[in-house]
């Protein structure tokens, strides 16, 4: 704006000092885009990626920036036509080094997000204009469903049914003898080490390497009901994941069940994730190919 | 120094440039530029004194332009001017702020508008460092603050080659910015224009009206430059030495000179004498240093006219008026003015004076001390001679009394305290003292007042407040007008010192090519800038003189140029190679080299297969042309480029390999 004033000035007045200040003005915005292209020119760029993508809380993401010839300056990387939102910016790329950059992204929703591209931008040298690069690098990210509290508590297995989740009384653990501690009043007797309970005066309770911990299997339906409102299976996604967060952070072995999808009670990170996966790509087409188990 | 200072001083640095090239209009109140050198000082300081005073620092703001508006109204100001001292002391205010992304651009927005302004307010020469200053310091700045706005908080980014890398910019952007102000067409609508103001310092012309000796002064010793004429026929010497007058005198009352002639009405064009031979006429421009509106012109000037006076927006014609002192005065106030005056080349032009002018030429003070007349009568001795007389006269005075520009202050006869008691004086005593011993011998006089000089620069002679002076101007009847200067030669030009006159000059000279070169560049210079570049050169006669000496010599300057750029451009690609090409041009040399060893080619192309077939031969060449193999495959696809020189490194270990088995 101010450029166009000058160059109405100058043409107005006929003053050559402010041709002068006109072209020093349009001289340095055409430097400015060839020193932003020689920027991008020469930069290569590779998708780190993120450990784990959960929807609508941010996640760290990753990409390795190496500029060949040059020094490149003021760069914002960011992922091209995708949902996901943020960004990361970084103040310069030394010439022949690689640096990684990390940035804060945010996915509005579950599921599986196609990658196309990553784009490179930068404002120097002056700030005047954002000049862009898209680098084609092809890759997919899977977005664990929203982190949630579950919507409701679980039912103790003395009192609920024994339909969905396994007999607590079928095991009191397994291993070897770990420790010995006081019975609280709502703990089975069956547990009680009657020797030592004996010599200490008092009941106390054996506890062993592995606790016996009941196992969950989650049911998700696929189907949509007649009126029932869209985002509703992300929703259902959304309770289970964080049930089976829950669970799995207490030791619960936790299974997985909807439509055709069967996923066997098991613990651990490894397992976690294959649930979040599954639960993150329910609904989509094609379905994930997943370990298919009758329980 | 750190990162973040380094930077809010050249933002700094880059203000106060801008300011400087608005302030060298000497428009800008006095206020204005001690409110804004103190802010600067304590910004460089990193005193930031308005961090967390927003309000305070507007409410400053605020009475500042309470105070320019004022000035505005009361008429003591130009709109313009006050707009741009605003801009200034708006910029004063952000540079104390609390410094950040917004803050810097507000400050460089602010400067932009300065230098905007100072574009509009100056022609001084001094503005293109300033532009340039500004250029430099706000680019560097700017290309800081875009890097540290995506700079993490742990990130560290090298100063050294950042600061490179702006500078080619900021140094191509200068040169691209003079190459636009060349060939950019140059269109004007002319709505409103603005002429450039004073400049810095008091104008002075060395003009008033009256001619009063004793008294103080040192107008002499002022180098300025008043006033450029272009003369037609052009005389082609490098000092003019001629004389310019603007009044003329010629009552005396012992103390001081005033002028009795008749005015005249306001009017375009002022006629004093009526022809003559050897007309010369002269383009004047008296610029913003002159600071009078009187009217000179090379002795004997006849006619003036074509007066222009150049308005804060606008050009106007400019009536002239006489007045007593037979001076000729535009009629309104500018800042600067332009007009054409034809004069006579020679002064001895047979021009009567009128018996009334003649008896007032011959009129003495009352109290006139009787040694005047003495004196006079024993210079002149037994001379009959007219003509002679005066000169005797004059030739007495110029060698028997010394000049010096020490005034003796208030004496009650100056003139007598110059002839029989200093014996020492400038140009208006030796000029009062002659036309009053030629009176007392008979002989009308006037006392004229102008300058004397003129120093070529370019196509015109420049004229300066130093080059005042003073002289006299007899009647003879029957030969008129005789011009007689009894001031020694060497005092009757300005007096600067030897250092100074030489930067004087060299100044000037820039000056003057800064005035014809960006100032009153136009489109006409465009024109023929193109002609010149398109046409080969012919003489007179119309016979081509391509290639001309003066073509010989820009052809071997572009190609000096161009060869240079070549060769950094050649340079650098063979400094940096990509590592493909190098690795690509390995590979060319590897193939080429063991093309010659006998057998090797039956074993295929592909040099990976060659490099197996030898290492399971066992051959002398596998170890060098496994290398070889190993650091193309590294360094086309596994990100480990060749390093300088080493491709020659392993092209001549191969040679070698090869040599000693063939």
């Amino acid at each position: 704006m101010l450029t166009l004033g000058v160059g109405l000035g100058a043409l107005n007045t006929g003053n050559n000092l402010l041709y002068l200040v006109l072209g020093l003005q349009l001289s340095t915005i055409v430097i400015s885009g060839i020193l932003s292209e020689r920027v991008l020119r020469d930069l290569e760029v590779r998708r780190i990626g993120a450990e784990s993508a959960f929807a609508g809380e941010p996640f760290p993401f990753r990409w390795a920036l190496r500029a060949a010839r040059q020094t490149a300056y003021a760069l914002t990387v960011t992922e091209d036509q995708s949902p996901l939102t943020g960004e990361a910016k970084v103040g310069s790329v030394p010439r022949g080094e690689e640096r990684i950059v990390r940035g804060l992204l945010c996915a509005p929703r579950r599921g599986p997000v196609a990658l196309t591209g990553i784009k490179v931008t930068t404002t120097f040298p002056f700030g005047f204009f954002a000049k862009s690069r898209i680098f084609d690098v092809c890759d997919a990210l899977v977005v664990f469903p929203r982190r949630v509290p579950p919507a409701a508590q679980l039912e103790h297995p003395s009192s609920g049914a024994l339909g969905e989740r396994s007999n607590p009384r079928h095991s009191d653990g397994d291993g070897e003898l770990h420790s010995l501690r006081p019975l609280r009043p709502d703990e089975d007797a069956r547990r009680v080490h009657w020797t030592k309970s004996a010599t200490a005066g008092e009941l106390l309770r054996v506890e062993r390497e592995r606790e016996e911990r009941e196992a969950y299997t989650l049911t998700v339906p696929v189907a949509k009901d007649p009126g029932e409102l869209d985002g509703e299976l992300d929703r259902r996604c959304e309770a289970a994941a964080g049930m089976a967060q829950r669970l799995l952070k207490a030791g619960h072995p936790v299974g997985l069940v909807s439509g055709s999808l069967r996923l066997r009670p098991a613990t651990g990170a490894r397992h976690e994730r294959r649930v979040l996966r599954a639960l993150a790509l329910l609904g989509f087409d094609p379905e994930p190919e997943l370990e298919a188990e009758t329980p | 120094m750190n990162r973040r200072r380094l930077r809010l001083a050249l933002r700094d640095l880059g203000a106060a440039s801008a300011f400087v090239s608005m302030a060298l209009s000497g428009q800008v109140p006095a206020w204005a530029m001690g409110l804004f050198g103190s802010g600067l000082a304590l910004a460089l300081l990193d005193r930031r004194v308005f961090e967390h005073r927003s309000r305070i620092s507007a409410g400053v703001l605020l009475a500042c332009a309470l105070g320019l508006y004022a000035m505005v109204a009361a008429g003591r100001l130009d709109l313009v001017v006050a707009a741009c001292s605003f801009a200034g002391l708006l910029a004063c205010q952000r540079m104390l702020a609390l410094p950040g992304e917004t803050t810097d651009q507000q400050v460089h927005l602010t400067s932009l508008l300065m230098i905007a302004g100072g574009a509009a307010l100056s022609g001084d020469l001094l503005f293109a460092p300033c532009l340039a200053a500004f250029a430099i310091f706000a680019s560097l700045s700017l290309g800081m603050s875009v890097v540290d706005a995506n700079r993490g908080s742990s990130e560290a980014v090298r100063t050294g080659p950042l600061v490179r890398v702006l500078a080619w910019g900021v140094a191509f952007a200068l040169v691209g910015g003079v190459a636009f102000f060349i060939l950019v067409p140059r269109l004007s609508w002319s709505l409103a224009g603005r002429r450039s103001g004073v400049g810095l310092g008091i104008p002075s012309s060395g003009f008033s009206d009256r001619v009063q000796i004793g008294g103080s002064g040192r107008i002499k010793t002022n180098p300025r430059v008043v006033f450029r004429a272009t003369l037609t026929p052009d005389p082609k010497v490098d000092a003019l030495g001629a004389y310019w007058v603007g009044k003329s005198f010629d009552t005396f009352n012992g103390i001081e000179w005033s002028g009795s002639a008749r005015p005249l009405p306001a009017q375009l064009e002022v006629t004093l004498l009526h022809g003559g031979k050897q007309l010369v006429l002269q383009q004047l421009e008296l610029l913003p240093a002159y600071g009078s509106r009187t009217l000179v012109g090379l002795d004997v000037p006849i006619m003036f006219g074509s007066g222009v006076a150049h308005l804060p927006t606008r050009n106007a014609r400019a009536r002239l008026v006489v007045l007593p002192a037979q001076e000729v005065r535009f009629e309104s106030e500018s800042g600067t003015y332009g007009y054409q005056v034809y004069s006579r080349g020679n002064a001895g032009s047979e021009v009567e004076w009128s018996q009334a002018e003649q008896e007032r030429a011959l009129e003495l003070p009352a109290t006139l001390d009787p040694r005047v007349a003495a004196l006079a009568r024993e210079i002149v001795g037994d001379e009959q001679d007219p003509e002679g007389r005066m000169r005797r006269l004059e030739r007495a005075l110029s060698t028997r009394f010394q000049y010096t520009l020490d005034l003796p202050g208030e004496v009650a006869d100056p003139l007598a305290d110059f002839l029989f008691v200093r014996r020492a004086g400038h140009c208006e005593h030796f000029a009062t003292a002659l036309a009053v011993m030629l009176r007392t011998l008979g002989t009308p006089t006037r006392v004229m007042a102008g300058f004397y000089g003129g120093e070529r620069t370019g196509r015109e002679y420049l004229v300066r407040a130093g080059d005042a002076h003073a002289w006299v101007e007899a009647y003879l009847p029957g030969r008129g007008r005789v011009r007689l200067d009894a001031t020694p030669p060497a005092g009757r030009v300005g007096a600067p010192n030897a250092v100074l006159d030489w930067v004087l000059r060299q100044y000037e000279a820039l000056e003057t090519k800064w005035q014809s070169s960006v100032l009153d560049y136009s489109f006409r210079d465009q024109a023929e800038l193109t002609q010149r570049l398109i046409t080969p050169p012919q003489r007179k006669d119309g016979v081509r003189l391509w290639p001309s000496r003066w073509h010989l010599t820009e052809l071997a300057g572009l190609g000096a140029v161009g060869a240079l750029v070549v060769l950094a451009f050649r340079r650098r690609a063979r400094r940096t190679p990509p590592a493909s090409t190098e690795a690509a041009r390995l590979l060319d040399d590897a193939e080429r080299i063991l093309g010659r060893v006998p057998g090797l080619r039956d074993l295929g192309p592909g040099l990976e297969k060659v490099s197996d077939a030898l290492e399971r031969a066992c051959h002398p060449l596998a170890p060098v042309v496994s290398r070889v193999v190993r650091r193309y495959l590294e360094a086309q696809f596994g990100r480990r480029p060749l390093v300088s020189g080493e491709r020659r490194g392993l092209r001549a270990a191969l040679k070698r390999a090869v040599a000693r088995r063939l």
